[in-house]
């Protein structure tokens, strides 16, 4: 072990929507490596390993190295160009850095959208259409005594929220920890998350809607048919206990997985659980919350809502922002064929979206950012490398329930951040709109003046 | 006398043309009616980029070609008739308030959302959300008559609260969802769950199929108003069988965690 150590405090981890802020992370700084990550669970431990410097270019044109100032300058000319362009990603990288990426999509009039878009995209939809009533983790920890979790998996995709967040911790009102909380869990099947839970529900698959409406029934105090049981595979019996629990509880909670939004029904479901938790409120307190994935999705939401007013699936070509979902939304516009150039910011949907619009997004001209090589920064035009939102560059990243925290970056990369260059690529692209109109003659579009 | 556009370049990326509708067009000369600007993307251009253009000073359209990247034709449009020749894109007729659209071919999702009257017949497929409220908007449809003689996608109805759409073949999932008033007639097989949230207003279903538990069944019988509704329908060319006219239905109330005012008529074979 070499002798230049440095131990950060508080250090954040951006792995996943819980961003767990009390990290301490021993930095060996000669080999600009994390070597350890206390309190880190394993995949936040894999996370902060992962993530070293390796060497490359910093920017490459069609796969070739290029200077970074006419990298910038031909993504800056390529978006600028098209007629309908995109902006996608977002969910890894800092508050700072998509604040920047929504002023560039206004400025070329494209189309922004996060990766909200295919994981939570149907809650927020639902949330528009429904009314969320909402909290933070911390109200959870110190009031909550009933919490059920509807079609996920917590312990596999965000170890440390039971821990940290919703059952064991001892709150407030919650002194003794688990034994003070009852823990539903709905799923589909037995997962790693079912130990946990002292209720478990297994409703059969396609059936989590059919399920929330007859529970929104029984809360309203209406009958439902025995035949739920052989709809859902829940018994009413068990049912109308579990709504008696929940109609006497304290303070509960429901958590939406991704079970419920990228299954039949999408934002119905989440929609179904949300007006569960507002029919609830007739008795006691109760709230719902989507939990979110990746580290800075709901940055990403919260981000594009302020600067447009809509959190995704949200377009500028009439110069104005407008809302679409399933127009506007990113595998829609590429599997239709509609977008013709597209930043990629964080994110790789050449390796995970639907075929169609992977090979949508290898006829079009692509500019990506990313901390390492992806499918997409394999397709792309113009390719940028950036730093690790968390790890080498501070910023803000949102914590699932909406609460920003600040980043403690551990060590310096050699790589700019993605801020940086997108406040560079604006400032070109600014410049070229400019250009544009000024050519165009007066009368035509104006553009607004240049923002910080 | 018509006007007739006939598509004769595609555009590569989406043409919005809300433009495209008798209140716009025509009291206009050919001359006139080639320089209206239609977007494409987020550059303007005219009509005349696109559309080969005969015809001057009608209320009477004729489109013809592959429309289906074109939308927001007939947008808001209040008297005259558009006839398409082929598919078209979405948001056709949104917000439309009076006239008459033909489809010879299928259209994309949005058809004739938050419509206030008028009519548009389909004679292929739609999408989704055909009469649908437009997300964060309170109502669908405030009347008027959508036929689609195909099959549609999800959401038909989306909280529609006057007015009348038939789907002459399937319809997908959450036909009627939050619907408050109106009716929706569907010839052949529903997708699931249908009516959920429903307050007032008819569904009827020429099928069987499977409500969600907050539907009551409530008795058997004969409607007589939809006799009226079917006659009219077997005059378009929709397949009508007589039993059905005559017919007796089944008759599900809901949805019972909203007023339970609402109805699902399934045809009793
Ligand atoms: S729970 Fe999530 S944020 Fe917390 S340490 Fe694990 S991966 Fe990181």
């Amino acid at each position: 072990m070499s002798e230049n150590i440095k131990i950060v405090k508080n250090a954040t981890c951006t792995f996943c929507g819980c961003v767990c802020d009390d990290m301490e992370l021993t930095v060996d700084l000669d080999k600009k490596q994390i070597i350890k990550a206390k309190n880190a669970c394993v995949l936040g431990r894999a996370w902060f390993a992962e993530h070293t410097i390796q060497e490359g270019p910093v920017a490459l044109i069609d796969g070739k190295e290029s200077k970074l100032e006419d990298a910038i300058e031909e993504a800056a000319q390529t978006l600028t160009k098209a007629k309908f362009p995109i902006t996608y990603g977002l969910s890894d990288t800092t508050c700072e850095a998509q604040r920047q990426a929504v002023a560039i999509t206004d400025f070329i009039r494209g189309t922004i959208d996060t990766t909200t878009s295919v994981c939570h995209g149907p809650s927020g939809l639902a949330f528009q259409g429904v009314g969320e009533s909402t909290m933070t983790l911390g109200e959870v920890k110190n009031r909550a005594d009933f919490v059920m979790y509807w079609g996920g998996n917590p312990a596999e995709s965000h170890p440390r929220h039971f821990t940290r967040y919703s059952v064991t911790p001892k709150g407030m009102f919650t002194p003794n920890g688990k034994k003070d909380r009852t823990v539903v869990l709905v799923d589909v099947r037995r997962t790693a998350s079912t130990p946990v839970a002292d209720i478990f529900l297994q409703v059969k698959p396609g059936k989590d809607f059919e399920l929330a409406w007859a529970m929104r029934a029984l809360v309203k105090g209406h009958t439902v048919d025995a035949s739920i049981e052989e709809e859902t595979g829940i018994s009413l019996e068990v049912l109308t206990d579990l709504v008696e629990r929940m109609k006497n509880c304290n303070y509960g909670v429901l958590f939406m997985g991704m079970g419920l939004t990228m299954t039949r029904g999408r934002h119905f479901n989440s929609g179904a659980i949300m007006a569960l938790a507002t029919d609830l409120n007739e008795f006691t307190h109760f709230v719902a919350k989507p939990v979110r994935g990746h580290g800075n999705v709901t940055g990403a939401d919260n981000v594009v809502s302020w600067q447009t007013g809509y959190p995704f699936g949200v377009n500028f070509s009439k110069g104005y922002p407008r809302f679409n979902p399933g127009e506007f939304t990113t595998v829609d516009t590429l599997s239709r064929g509609d977008a013709d150039a597209a930043l990629i910011i964080a994110s790789d949907p050449a390796a995970n979206f639907p075929q169609a619009a992977i090979n949508h997004l290898h006829k079009i001209p692509v500019v990506s950012f990313d901390t390492k090589e992806t499918a997409t920064s394999q397709l792309a035009h113009v390719a940028f490398r950036t730093s690790t939102y968390g790890i080498n560059t501070g910023g803000t990243a949102y914590r699932m329930d909406d609460v920003p925290i600040t980043l403690r970056p551990a060590f310096e990369s050699p790589f700019p951040s993605d801020e940086e260059i997108l406040t560079a690529l604006k400032k070109r692209v600014h410049e070229l709109v400019i250009a544009k109109s000024r050519s165009q003659g007066a009368g035509t579009a104006k553009v607004a003046a240049p923002i910080r | 006398m018509t006007i007739s556009l006939s598509l004769h370049t595609q555009p590569d990326v989406p043409l919005e043309a809300e433009l495209i509708s008798p209140d716009k067009l025509a009291g206009l000369t050919t001359a006139e009616i080639e320089k209206q600007t239609v977007e494409h993307g987020n550059q303007k251009t005219t009509i005349a980029d696109f559309f080969t253009v005969a015809g001057e000073k009608s209320d009477s359209l004729v489109l013809e070609g592959d429309l289906s990247k074109i939308k927001h034709i007939g947008s808001g449009m209040s008297f005259g008739k558009i006839n398409i020749n082929g598919d078209v894109g979405a948001h056709l007729g949104t917000a439309m308030s009076g006239g008459e659209i033909v489809v010879e071919g299928n259209v994309g999702d949005w058809l004739a959302p938050e419509m206030l009257a008028g009519r548009v017949e389909v004679k292929g497929n739609a999408g989704h959300m055909v009469g649908s409220a437009y997300r964060g908007s309170p109502a669908g449809i405030l009347g008027g008559e959508i036929i689609i003689h195909g099959n549609a996608r999800n959401e038909v109805g989306h909280a529609m609260r006057n007015g009348m759409i038939v789907i002459g073949g399937d319809s997908g999932d959450f036909t009627g969802v939050n619907m408050l008033a109106g009716t929706i007639i569907v010839l052949g097989e529903l997708g699931i769950r249908t009516g959920a949230g429903l307050r007032r207003g008819s569904v009827v279903c020429m099928k069987n199929s499977k409500l969600l538990p907050t539907f009551s069944y409530s008795c058997v019988y004969q409607p007589t108003y939809l006799r009226l509704y079917l006659l009219y329908l077997q005059s378009l060319g929709l397949g009508i069988r007589e039993e059905q006219i005559m017919g007796h239905y089944e008759r599900w109330c809901g949805d019972i965690i909203e007023f339970n005012r609402g109805e699902i008529l399934l045809y009793h074979e």
